[in-house]
C-alpha cells in the first residue's frame, strides 16, 4: 500500500484574500451579461487597453474588453482553441498573445456566425461565443500593437464595423519641467486626449442615435473614483509586515477596477479594504511565513496566477507590489472631477504602467520598492508583450544601483503558456533568495 | 562617370553610413542628425543645415546590446541599441524620431539612457491615418519638430530653406522612381542589391551629392533599349526598418528571378511620395505623411480605407510580376499582424507568394535557396499551364 506523506513545506499555500472570491463571481456575471447582449438587443462595442467602459456603460452599450477575454480564457485554461484558430489564419506565435487569442476568437466568431453556415458551435467552447461588435473603439496607450490589433479585428469582420481611434501619445519627458503628472508635455497631451474623448462621445451618439447621458457618466465616475481610493488605501496597508495581501490578490482585483459593471465595484473594494484592515490588526499575512518581500515587475502570466501565488508562498516570499497592479487602473483618482470627469479620465488613460518613458517610470518603481520595503525584485520577461519588457534591463540595473537589491528574471508570457519556463524561475528565484539571505548576514555581522 | 563607379559610391555610403557621416562632418563642420525609420522628414533637418541620416542596422553581431534589449526583438532595434552601447553613434549630434512602434520605443529609451550627451528628440506622429484630425495633428507634430530643430541649431528654420530642401528631396525621389520605372520596363537592369544601394545611400548621404550622382546614373539608361527578359518576374515585399541582407537578395536572384518591383522600406516605400512644393511647408509635410500611406500602405499605421494587400496586387499587375516574395524581419509585429490579410488576399487572387522570415544573426541561406527554387518552379509551371 502506498501512503502519500505530505511534507509541511508542500502544504504552504498563499493565504488569498477571501474577498477576492467575489471578484470571480463578478467576472462570471460580467461575461454572462456579455454573452446575452445580443439577445437583449444591446449594441456591442469591442475595445482593448484603456478603461473606456464607463463611457459605454453609461450609454447602455455592452462593452467587451479584449484582454479581459483572453486573460479569462487563459485563467480557465481554455485559450488553446483560440490560439490555434489564430495560427491557422496566419497570426504567428511571436505576436502579442493577448491579441492572438482575441483575434482567434474573432475569426472563430466570424466562421460560426458568418458565411460558414452549417458549422455547429460547441456550447462549452468560449472561443466563438463573444457577441460580434457593432462598433470598435481603439484607445491603447504606449503599445502600437494595441492599435494594430483593433485594426486587424476590424478587418477580420470585413471592415464593416465602424471604428474610432483615440491616439494616446507616449510621455517622453525630455524637457526640464517634465515629470510624473507635470510639465507642459503632460498638460498638452492631456488636452489632446481629452479633445478626442469628446469626439469619441459624438461617435457613440451616432451609434446609439441618442444624446449622450452625461449625468450617468458623472455618477459612475464618482463611484469609480471612490472605488479607486478604497483600492489604493487597501494596497497602501500592505506596507505592513507581514503584508496582508499580495500582488496576486491585486491581480485578481484588476477586473473589478478595470472592466466590470460599475455598480458592484465600490462594494467590492469596501469588502477588500475591510478584510485587509482586519488582517493588519490580526497580523495575518498573505503568505503563511513572510521572510522575504518582493516586487513583481511585468505583466501577469494569466495561466499561472494561483500557481505562482502558491509557489512564492512556499518560498516564504510575499510579493507585495508590482508595476502591473500598482501603477495603473484608475491609479490617480484625485484627477477625476466627478462633475467634469473627461480630462481626468484622459489623464488616467495616459498613466498606464508603460506610458511614461524610462526615467519617469523607473523613478516610480523605485519609489514603490522603497515604500513597500522590498528585499528583491522578480522580473517577468513576457515573451510577446514587449511593452512590459522594454525597460526591464534598466529597471533591474537601477534596482541594483539605487536600492542595492538583487533581481531575478524569468521568461513567461501573458497568455501563451508554452513560453513559461518553470525551471528557470525556480533556480533564479532561489538564487535571489540566497543572495538576500547573504546580504542579511553581512548586514547583521 | 561609369555606371559601376556611381553604384560603388552609393554602395560605400550604404555599407558604412557612420564613416560617411564622419567625413561629411569633417568636411562641412555641420551637425549630423540621426533618425529612426520610417517617417522622419529629412527635409526639415536638412533645412536646419544638418545632415539627416536614417540610422541603419549594422551587420555586426549583437554583443553588448544583449544587456539592454531581449533577444525576442527585431534585428533593427537590437542593432540600434548595440551600436549605441558600443559608441558607434558618437558622430551624431542628435537623434530624432516620430514613429512609435513598441519595439522602437524600447530601443529609444535604452539609447537615451546610454547616450547621455546626445539629444534624443521624440515627436509622436499620429498613426491613425484617416481621422478628421490626422492632418492637423501631423502638422502639430512636425511644427514641434521644427521648434526642436530651431532650438538645437540655435537659429530659425525659414520657410524658404524648407521649400528648397523639399524641392531637392523631391527631385531625388523622382529620379529614383524613374530608375524603378526603367527597371520595370527592362531598360535599367539594376539588380536588387544595386537598387538597395541606390535607396539606402539616399537615406544617409548628402542629398545634393546623391542627386548629382543619380542624375548621371539615370542619363546612362535614358537612351537604353529594353532587354529581353527570361527570368521569372517577382515583387519583393515587406522588410520595414532594416535593409534585407544583400546576400539574401543575391541568392534570390540566382534562382532565376528578376525583381521587377518592391515595396521595401529600403526600396520603393522610401521614395514613393513627394512633398507638395507650394504653400506652408509644415502643412506640406503633413500631407506627404498622409499621402505616403495611401500611396504605399504601411502596416505600422492604421487606415481602414486603404489595403496593403490590394495595393500589392495592383502594383504587381502593373509590374507584370508573376509572384511575390515576402521578406519578414523576425519579431516585426506590424508585419506579423498584417500578413494574414495579405496571405488571404493572395490566395483569393490566385497569386503565388513565398514568406521568408529573416534574422539579424545569420540565416541558413542554403535551405532558403531550396525553398526559393521550389517557389520559382511553381511560378514557372503556372505560367506554362
Ligand atoms: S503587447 Fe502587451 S501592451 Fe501591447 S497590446 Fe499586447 S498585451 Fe497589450
Ligand atoms: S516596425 Fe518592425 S522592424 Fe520596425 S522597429 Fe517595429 S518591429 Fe522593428
Amino acid at each position: 500500500m502506498n501512503i502519500a506523506v505530505k511534507s509541511p513545506f508542500e502544504e504552504k499555500k498563499a493565504n488569498k484574500l477571501q474577498s477576492t472570491r467575489i471578484a470571480g463571481k463578478l467576472v462570471n456575471d460580467y461575461w454572462e451579461m456579455v454573452w446575452r447582449a445580443k439577445e437583449e438587443g444591446k449594441l456591442v462595442c469591442w475595445y482593448e487597453g484603456s478603461a473606456i467602459n464607463p463611457f459605454l456603460e453609461a450609454a447602455d452599450i455592452c462593452w467587451v474588453h479584449g484582454e479581459a477575454y483572453s486573460a479569462m480564457l487563459a485563467a480557465r485554461h481554455q485559450e488553446g482553441t483560440a490560439q490555434r484558430v489564430a495560427e491557422e489564419r496566419g497570426y504567428m506565435r511571436e505576436l502579442c498573445s493577448y491579441a492572438r487569442t482575441h483575434l482567434g476568437c474573432a475569426v472563430s466568431n466570424q466562421r460560426l456566425r458568418g458565411d460558414n453556415a452549417g458549422a455547429t458551435p460547441d456550447e462549452d467552447d468560449l472561443t466563438w461565443k463573444l457577441p460580434p461588435p457593432d462598433m470598435i473603439i481603439s484607445a491603447y496607450a504606449y503599445c502600437s500593437t494595441g492599435q494594430q490589433w483593433d485594426e486587424m479585428t476590424s478587418r477580420v469582420f470585413g471592415k464593416k464595423i465602424p471604428i474610432f481611434n483615440v491616439s494616446l501619445p507616449w510621455i517622453w519627458g525630455s524637457k526640464p519641467d517634465a515629470g510624473y503628472l507635470r510639465g507642459q508635455e503632460w498638460e498638452e497631451t492631456s488636452t489632446y486626449v481629452e479633445r478626442q474623448l469628446f469626439d469619441m462621445v459624438k461617435f457613440i451618439e451616432e451609434r446609439t442615435g441618442k444624446p449622450y447621458p452625461w449625468d450617468r457618466l458623472y455618477s459612475m465616475m464618482a463611484d469609480i473614483r471612490r472605488a479607486s481610493e478604497l483600492r489604493l488605501e487597501a494596497m497602501e496597508l500592505c506596507t505592513a509586515q507581514p503584508a496582508p495581501a499580495s500582488f496576486f490578490d491585486w491581480v485578481v482585483s484588476i477586473a473589478p477596477i478595470n472592466n466590470l459593471p460599475v455598480a458592484g465595484v465600490k462594494d467590492y473594494f469596501e469588502t477588500v479594504l475591510t478584510e485587509v484592515k482586519q488582517r493588519v490588526k490580526d497580523g495575518e499575512g498573505a503568505v503563511p511565513d513572510e521572510k522575504y518581500r518582493l516586487f513583481f515587475d511585468g505583466i501577469m502570466n494569466w495561466n499561472k496566477v494561483g500557481w505562482l501565488a502558491n509557489k512564492f508562498a512556499k518560498w516564504d516570499a510575499a510579493v507585495v507590489a508590482g508595476r502591473y497592479t500598482h501603477m495603473a487602473f484608475w491609479q490617480e483618482p484625485s484627477l477625476i472631477d466627478p462633475n467634469a470627469p473627461v480630462r481626468g479620465m484622459a489623464q488616467n488613460y495616459l498613466i498606464c504602467p508603460n506610458n511614461h518613458a524610462a526615467p519617469i517610470l523607473i523613478d516610480l518603481i523605485m519609489g514603490l520598492c522603497r515604500k513597500f520595503k522590498v528585499d528583491g525584485m522578480v522580473i517577468h520577461a513576457s515573451r510577446t508583450c514587449r511593452a512590459f519588457t522594454n525597460p526591464q534591463f534598466m529597471i533591474a540595473d537601477t534596482a541594483h544601483k539605487q536600492l542595492g537589491i538583487p533581481t531575478s528574471m524569468f521568461e513567461g508570457d501573458v497568455t501563451d503558456e508554452s513560453f513559461y519556463k518553470d525551471e528557470l524561475l525556480n533556480s533564479r528565484v532561489e538564487a535571489m533568495l540566497e543572495a538576500i539571505e547573504h546580504r542579511r548576514m553581512v548586514h547583521a555581522a | 562617370m561609369e555606371r559601376t563607379q556611381i553604384i560603388d559610391s552609393f554602395a560605400a555610403a550604404a555599407r558604412d553610413p557612420l564613416s560617411y557621416a564622419k567625413q561629411w562632418k569633417a568636411r562641412t563642420g555641420r551637425p549630423v542628425i540621426g533618425s529612426f525609420p520610417m517617417n522622419f522628414p529629412g527635409e526639415l533637418a536638412h533645412a536646419a543645415g544638418a545632415l539627416p541620416m536614417i540610422l541603419q542596422e549594422s551587420d555586426d553581431p549583437i554583443t553588448v546590446g544583449h544587456g539592454l534589449l531581449f533577444p525576442f526583438y527585431c534585428g533593427y532595434t537590437r542593432s540600434m541599441v548595440d551600436q549605441a552601447v558600443r559608441g558607434d553613434f558618437d558622430v551624431l549630434d542628435a537623434i530624432m524620431f516620430g514613429d512609435h512602434c513598441v519595439q522602437l520605443l524600447g530601443a529609444a529609451d535604452a539609447i537615451r539612457m546610454q547616450l547621455t550627451n546626445t539629444r534624443v528628440i521624440f515627436f509622436q506622429l499620429i498613426s491613425s491615418m484617416c481621422d478628421p484630425w490626422t492632418q492637423g495633428r501631423s502638422e502639430e507634430s512636425f511644427a514641434k519638430l521644427r521648434a526642436e530643430l530651431e532650438d538645437f541649431a540655435g537659429a530659425k528654420v525659414q520657410d524658404e530653406a524648407m521649400h528648397a530642401s523639399i524641392r531637392l528631396f523631391n527631385k531625388n525621389r523622382g529620379l529614383i522612381r524613374r530608375l524603378y520605372d526603367m527597371r520595370k520596363k527592362g531598360i535599367a537592369p539594376l539588380g536588387s542589391v544595386e537598387m538597395q544601394h541606390v535607396v539606402k545611400s539616399s537615406m544617409v548621404m548628402d542629398k545634393a551629392e546623391h542627386t548629382e550622382l543619380l542624375e548621371k546614373l539615370v542619363r546612362i539608361y535614358d537612351s537604353a533599349a529594353p532587354l529581353p527578359a527570361r527570368n521569372v518576374r517577382l515583387h519583393l515585399s515587406g522588410h520595414f526598418c532594416q535593409a534585407p541582407k544583400p546576400e539574401l537578395l543575391e541568392m534570390i536572384e540566382q534562382c532565376g528571378v528578376t525583381v521587377v518591383g518592391d515595396d521595401l522600406y529600403h526600396g520603393f516605400r522610401y521614395i514613393s511620395t513627394d512633398v507638395p512644393e507650394q504653400g506652408d511647408p509644415i502643412a506640406g509635410l503633413a500631407r506627404w505623411y498622409m499621402d505616403r500611406n495611401t500611396g504605399v500602405p504601411c502596416p505600422t499605421r492604421v487606415q481602414n480605407n486603404v489595403d496593403w494587400d490590394a495595393y500589392l496586387l495592383n502594383a504587381m499587375r502593373d509590374e507584370k510580376a508573376e509572384g511575390m516574395i515576402v521578406l519578414m524581419a523576425k519579431f516585426c509585429e506590424p508585419h506579423m499582424y498584417y500578413y494574414p490579410e495579405v496571405k488571404e488576399a493572395f490566395e483569393k487572387a490566385d497569386m503565388p507568394h513565398l514568406l521568408i522570415e529573416t534574422e539579424h544573426d545569420g540565416m541558413a541561406l542554403e535551405s532558403l535557396k531550396t525553398r526559393v527554387e521550389t517557389f520559382v518552379e511553381i511560378v514557372k509551371h503556372r505560367q506554362a499551364a
